[in-house]
């Protein structure tokens, strides 16, 4: 990274660790939700904005995390921090499992497939799916994630466990970024027939994509039923996936651009409260104004990350 | 077997709808390759404007003449917003990515929605009973006549669109800007125009289709443009996107399907069932059922 | 046969009721560099698509070091030492000349899939001597001045050369290059003619289509001559000039691009 961005992310990080000293309860809820929709948001920019495949379905792989959680701790007595694998892994497994039969789909057909799968989850959930999804008004009374020692049901507490969770997304994500696979990705969104001659399997790779977004999802899913206690179809309805999708595409492919859309969808609403009921009236404009201006969203995504000894072209050791 | 017939009939009222709504589309897309999301808005507007135009223009008249107009006025103020719609929204990204012209697709769509919700409210709204609620019973099964209404004339409405489409010189150069924009522009072919004319039909038949809605549901709420578009979409996709046939075939098949469902399985779960249809249908047949596949040259 | 033989029996591509590729026989000895010409739409890229797996051929046989590579997805073929280069050009436009060229090195990264989300030692390891690989294909090619601006800001002529760079980075035992010289000027053009002889004495196998016949002439030591399709003609290039089914072929071939 460059040194810029390092203060960049710096300055975020810190801003958000002393945040909670100068808000009350309820905006602390607010800037929980904020942190747990930027970790959907980035998810879902793992499959929109890296590599390329129109997935409007994102609030399926949330749901899958949130529910997991909701049925294992009421149903089973799992406490909350134990179920946090499962409710990564098995979104993953139905990333891998819905994606397959669908993923050489042409982008139209692609974006409508998804929004299908979503539809048919969340109808699933609402008819009580095994017994087990609680119907239309899901499940409530969830207990709280307990860490031993701390007083885990603050508000404040909530917020620097999801905190923590941001963190530990945004160093994977890193990780991704600087690997074959996190660059096969973006191989194949720019040009998959290139991308397969030079020798990447995109199959694979597009499968791999939905089940690492899907993972990510389901973490904050686990972190929303804990913030909430309770989890409902409504709140992962094709409608939220839509939310998402804009967020990538309006705010860019990039953590400042998902940052700052998440911010204006989720956090200027609750700001202007007032304005309510105008917000998706004025998001509308948003939307239309920024991809005639801005068609790359935002704050695009850059390129030419490349290890700065290859830049200096410095004689080094050969070992 | 009394329940067949009456979910046939049902579903071909149904279907009937769904295509008039995906023909709108499925020829934009034909054309500009763009899925317009707020198309599914607009014929949810058009039950709005019909009803205001019944409450003020027409001073809640129910006589044919009333009715006619209603349609004609309605069909042609949707079909007005349509033009403002393209010109605002779509002309301005003919040459971006794709993928912008979808995010504002959706804007125009949350705008729509939200414009209708701040006009009439967010509460569910009832459509005037613009048709005398008369139905006719044959051996067990009820047909009603609004049901004749929508299919006759939605049929009338198909059969005109068809021989428009494969008749007229209009409807030859849509098919040729639905193969190439660019090929039929060099061809001479006013390409503005054709997508005014296309924004024009597919808006007026949208506009008929959410009368219909109006009419046979009675409860209009401004956000239903979504679920019924959603569904008149996937039509669309089913019979193979850009394919004008398709959108027919794909809509009467949906109609059929969800009634059947909702007879025969139970009705909270026609949504699931759609879409899992859909996503057989693509899987196996990824262009749609009469969907071309279109090669790349490498 | 040869060891890294590339060998086409009876090569048969059709697109609906066009025959592309009509029976076709080649064969390509290691070391060579071979030449495959023929009027425009003979069907010269089809049997490049063909073999490297993009449209794979309804009937006959595609071998390669001796194994039947006829069915396999194009990112197999290249892992089998076989890369291309596309008659228009295709990089990835918004990334850097070292990341297009970083891509050549998917094939031999060790890497698996976990190291996307968390890195290793191993890993580390392996990326650091990937970039190293590119560097020096930075070097080889003469674009390490151009390393991190996006290639679709460069001129066509450097993105021929990174296109090349890119499938080099790979470690090709056969490079295809599809029409390498089009839309080059005489000076790009002698650079690429340079450029395609170190790249053999390296030794790599190299097959080519092109239209500009000097280049051909000076390159090649063999040719295939393709016309409908089918064979016309195979020899080396002096032969080839004499050859009257060729020449009626061609009608009065034209030398530039």
């Amino acid at each position: 990274m460059k040194h810029s961005d390092y203060y960049g992310y710096a300055l975020f990080f810190l801003a958000l660790v002393i945040l909670p000293f100068f808000l009350d309860s309820r905006w602390q809820a607010v800037a929980t939700t904020f942190i747990i929709f930027t970790i959907v948001a980035l998810s879902q920019d793992v499959v929109l904005g890296k590599s390329g495949m129109f997935n409007m379905g994102q609030a399926l792989f949330f749901g899958l995390g949130a529910y997991t959680s909701a049925i294992c701790n009421t149903k089973f007595g799992i406490p909350l921090l134990a179920t946090v694998p499962l409710a990564i892994i098995i979104p993953a497994l139905f990333g891998i499992i819905l994606a397959g039969p669908i993923i050489h789909l042409r982008g139209d057909y692609l974006l409508v497939v998804t929004i299908g799968f979503n539809i048919v989850f969340v109808q699933a959930l609402q008819n009580n799916l095994l017994g087990l999804t609680g119907g239309p008004n899901g499940i409530f009374g969830i207990d709280m994630l307990q860490i031993p020692g701390i007083d885990s049901g603050r508000q404040s507490v909530v917020y620097y466990i999801c905190l923590a969770a941001l963190v530990m997304v945004l160093i994977i994500l890193k990780n991704l970024e600087t690997s074959k696979a996190g660059r096969a990705l973006h191989y194949f969104r720019e040009d998959p027939l290139a991308a397969e001659s030079i020798g990447i399997n995109t199959r694979a790779y597009k499968i791999f994509a939905f089940a690492f977004g899907a993972g990510i999802a389901g973490l904050a899913g686990t972190l929303y039923a804990n913030q909430y206690s309770a989890v409902s179809p409504e709140a992962f309805d094709f409608v939220q996936s839509v939310l998402f999708f804009s967020i990538v595409i309006v705010g860019g492919s990039s953590v400042p651009g998902i940052v700052l859309g998440v911010f204006v969808m989720f956090v200027l609403p609750e700001i202007f409260r007032d304005f309510a009921t105008w917000r998706y009236f004025i998001f509308g404009f948003a939307m239309i104004f920024t991809m005639i201006l801005r068609p790359c969203g935002i704050w695009p995504a850059t390129y030419g990350k490349v290890p700065a000894y290859i830049l200096k072209g410095k004689q080094h050791g050969k070992k | 077997m009394d329940i067949f017939f009456q979910q046939l009939v049902n579903g071909l009222t149904i279907g009937a709808m769904f295509a008039l709504i995906a023909l709108g589309y499925t020829m934009v897309y034909g054309v500009m390759k763009l899925i317009n999301f707020a198309h599914g808005d607009m014929v949810a507007g058009a039950a709005f404007v019909g009803l205001a135009i019944y409450t003020h223009v027409m001073g809640e008249a129910v006589s044919l003449p009333a009715v006619i107009a209603i349609f004609l006025l309605t069909a042609v103020a949707v079909a007005f917003f349509g033009i403002i719609l393209e010109r605002a929204a779509y002309r301005p990204l003919r040459n971006a990515p794709r993928l912008s012209a979808v995010v504002s697709a959706l804007g125009a769509s949350l705008i729509i929605q939200n414009g209708i919700m701040l006009v009439w409210g967010p509460q569910m709204r009832i459509f005037p009973e613009l048709i005398p609620p008369l139905s006719w019973e044959f051996g067990g099964v009820i047909v009603s006549l609004i049901q004749f209404l929508i299919m006759g004339l939605s049929l009338l409405l198909m059969v005109a669109l068809y021989l428009f489409i494969e008749k007229t010189r209009m409807g030859a150069a849509i098919r040729a800007a639905s193969i190439d924009q660019d090929a039929a522009r060099l061809m001479g072919i006013n390409v503005d125009r054709i997508i005014a004319a296309i924004f024009i039909i597919g808006a007026s038949l949208g506009a008929v289709g959410g009368l219909f809605i109006g009419l046979y549901y009675r409860g209009i709420t401004f956000n239903m443009g979504w679920q019924y578009g959603l569904y008149a979409f996937v039509a669309a996709i089913m019979g193979g996107i850009g394919n004008i046939p398709g959108a027919m075939l794909g809509g009467i098949i949906l109609g059929l399907f969800n009634a059947f469902i909702a007879g025969y399985v139970s009705s909270t779960w026609a949504d699931a069932f759609t879409f899992m249809l859909l996503i057989v249908i693509l899987i196996v047949r990824p262009t749609g059922i009469l969907g071309e596949r279109v090669a790349e040259k490498v | 046969m040869a060891k890294n033989d590339l060998v086409l029996e009876n090569v048969t591509k059709r697109f609906g009721g066009l025959t592309a590729v009509d029976r076709l026989d080649m064969e390509v000895c290691q070391g060579q560099i071979y030449g495959m010409i023929g009027p425009n739409g003979a069907g010269k890229t089809t049997v490049f698509n063909c073999i490297t797996g993009i449209h794979p051929c309804e009937e006959g046989r595609i071998l390669w070091k001796g194994d039947d590579i006829t069915k396999l997805p194009p990112y197999r073929i290249a892992a089998k030492g076989i890369l291309r280069t596309f008659q228009t050009i295709r990089l990835f436009p918004q990334m850097s000349v070292a990341e297009n060229i970083m891509s050549g090195r998917h094939v031999k990264s060790a890497q698996g899939w976990w190291h996307g989300i968390m890195h290793t030692p191993k890993s580390r390891r392996d990326e650091r001597e990937n970039w190293l690989k590119v560097e020096e294909q930075l070097e080889f090619f003469q674009l390490h001045e151009f390393a991190v601006q996006p290639v679709q800001s460069l001129p066509y002529g450097l993105q021929r050369r990174v296109e090349i760079a890119r499938a080099m980075a790979a470690e090709p035992s056969l490079l295809i290059l599809d029409e390498p010289a089009a839309g080059l000027n005489d000076k790009e053009t002698m650079a690429l003619l340079e450029l395609v002889f170190r790249i053999r004495e390296m030794g790599v196998t190299i097959l080519l289509i092109e239209h500009d016949m000097d280049l051909v002439m000076q390159l090649t030591e063999k040719l295939t001559v393709i016309n409908f399709g089918k064979k016309i003609a195979e020899g080396t290039p002096a032969q080839i000039q004499q050859n009257k089914d060729v020449i009626e072929a061609y009608l009065g071939s034209d030398d530039d691009d």
